[in-house]
């Protein structure tokens, strides 16, 4: 179960197109990791760490979610990028 | 006195966090960018100096290792004091020249990017410090998500984007990574991976796939490719300091964190296959995939960022090979790419000021001829001419890969030098040979010594490929460290 929700928060976060989709996603793959750590019985330190980690990522996401809201007026993705790609060409992609 | 002096020493790893986290918690609480800047310069140059001298007397005169730091969960073993002391002499020459920055930056934003900058420097230092993988995970993520908020900084909404790319990437990292220390964890009943060569691992399987993921995890901070798609976008758009953080600081600080935690698991039998396959898969990606980007690249950031790729890819390359010679190399490589993304990351920052379009390198050699020799120095490393430190990183591949019946590897070499010659001729032939055609800005706001770590870094990069012995002495001593012999 904690592999699954892993790789549905990895694939939510790389593929959604709005930015609070991806978020979401991030935090179910965070949160996939600590269920998976728990489940093998890995020490309270390593668990408690990860949770900081997971609430620091939130707070900054929830943050710059904010400050795109305000800078470019969405939160698609899409919509993102191509306000970007006004400013200069595009160039080969990995 | 002599006996503080001792202690102080034996408390190098330790002393060295400690300057970088209160010189970042003083710029924090600076109520002035100058004041921020200067306490930020003193903070990275006292752990420039704790760390170059504990990597100075045990790998160059083979003094006692300072080993485990007693009530902290730190280690110093060859290869972390190698690191550290490359890392932090560069983020003290970084801290100069974000002079030539914050000069511009708003009087708000100013002290928090200097206290950030010290804490992608302390966190890094922290992971290659770090005696466990929980220390390990702290570090990167600090140094992480300062990098983040970093590019966040930056006045260009553009940067927004791209530190929100970062950020999932990082994330995306961070749970690979915690999944990966939870199945080490499980495999050998610690996440002390620093004994992994000795460890009974009673799941082989499971161990290596801990590993693989935890490499995996790293290897998204590094921006190894396929795994970089955050890299365009971050460094395209970022500030100068961020940019410099980023490209300069960040990756190569976890490619020297991949290369100790490498050097810590290869030796092990059940390990030791998956390390060097994962390792060479990311490093023939990053040559090919970052030498073909910072090809095509149009932006000077992000072709730095990309020959960045393609360099750190040769590292990887080296570690794959998993033995003593391999990661002499690849410390050799990493050092080698450190000092010439320095040169030209800052040689860019006071040639051209905030520009981006590689037009403003046109007629630059004559605008501002001392950033246009560290471009050009930076450019012959990427190449990997003879006689620089860039052809000393990739002759040590070729040394190391071809006694290891690797001959793929000098192909990479071929192909990164390849590369290197298109796009570092293109940048040398924008210096000299074109007229600009537009008026360009060149560091107008500079801060006086701000220009002097281009310089620096530039001789570094052609000084050290004349008289290479006392790094190849210190590469050696720091993977022999490692394996298990004395300095």
């Amino acid at each position: 179960m904690a592999t699954t929700l892993l790789l549905i928060g990895v694939i939510a976060a790389w593929t959604s197109t709005n930015l609070v989709k991806r978020v979401v996603g991030l935090l179910f793959a965070m949160l996939g990791a600590l269920v998976g750590a728990a489940a093998l019985a890995a020490p309270a330190a390593l668990l408690m760490l990860g949770a900081g980690v997971a609430l620091g990522y939130f707070l900054v996401a929830a943050a710059l979610i904010v400050r795109v809201q305000e800078a470019y007026g969405a939160v698609e993705a899409a919509e993102l990028d191509s306000a970007d790609g006004a400013d200069e060409p595009a160039e080969p992609k990995a | 006195m002599s006996g503080y002096l001792e202690l102080a020493r034996l408390h190098a790893p330790v002393l060295t966090l400690l300057a970088l986290l209160a010189g970042a918690a003083l710029a924090f609480v600076s109520p002035s960018r100058r004041l921020a800047w200067v306490l930020g310069i003193a903070a990275s140059i006292a752990a420039a100096v704790f760390s170059v001298d504990a990597a100075q007397r045990v790998l160059v005169w083979g003094d006692a290792p300072i080993g485990a730091v007693e009530g902290l969960a730190l280690r110093a073993d060859g290869v972390s004091l190698f690191g550290a002391a490359a890392l932090n002499t560069a983020g003290a020459l970084v801290a100069i020249t974000a002079g030539a920055f914050i000069a511009e930056a708003s009087s708000r934003t100013g002290p928090y990017v200097m206290a950030l900058l010290l804490c992608v420097v302390a966190g890094w230092s922290g992971a290659l410090f770090a005696s466990d993988a929980l220390g390990v995970f702290a570090g990167a993520e600090i140094a992480w998500l300062a990098s983040v908020a970093m590019v966040a900084l930056s006045a260009e909404r553009g940067a927004l984007n791209g530190a929100l790319r970062m950020l999932i990437a990082g994330g995306v990292g961070a749970a690979l990574f915690l999944l990966g220390a939870a199945l080490l964890w499980r495999a050998i009943g610690s996440t002390d991976v620093f004994y992994l060569s000795a460890a009974l691992i009673r799941a082989p399987g499971l161990a290596a796939s801990g590993v693989g993921l935890m490499l995996a995890g790293l290897a998204l901070k590094a921006g190894a490719a396929p795994l970089n798609f955050w890299l365009g976008a971050a460094m395209g758009r970022a500030s100068g300091p961020a940019v410099l953080a980023l490209g300069v600081l960040g990756m190569l600080g976890c490619v020297f964190v991949i290369v100790r935690f490498a050097a810590h698991a290869a030796p092990a039998p059940a390990l030791g296959a998956g390390v060097s396959a994962v390792l060479a898969a990311l490093g023939a990606a990053s040559v090919v995939i970052g030498s073909v980007q910072a090809v095509g690249a149009r932006n000077l950031r992000r072709l730095a960022a990309y020959a960045c790729v393609a360099q750190c890819g040769v590292a990887l390359l080296c570690a794959a090979l998993g033995s003593p010679a391999g990661f002499a190399a690849a410390l050799v490589q990493a050092f080698a790419t450190l000092a010439a993304m320095l040169a030209l990351f800052t040689g860019g920052a006071i040639g051209v000021g905030g520009a981006r379009s590689l037009d403003a390198l046109d007629g630059m050699g004559r605008r501002a001829p001392l950033a246009g020799v560290a471009i050009t120095a930076s450019a012959i490393s990427l190449m990997g001419a003879p006689l620089t430190l860039g052809f000393l990183g990739r002759w040590r591949l070729v040394e190391a890969g071809v006694g290891a019946g690797w001959w793929w590897a000098a192909g990479a070499v071929i192909v990164t030098s390849l590369a290197g010659v298109f796009f570092g001729g293109r940048l040398i032939e924008r210096l000299y040979f074109r007229r600009a055609v537009a008026t360009q800005e060149a560091g107008a706001g500079a801060w006086g010594i701000a220009g002097a770590p281009a310089m620096i870094s530039a001789i570094a990069a052609i000084c050290l490929g004349f008289a290479p012995t006392l790094l190849l002495r210190a590469a050696d001593a720091a993977t022999a460290f490692v394996a298990g012999g004395g300095p």
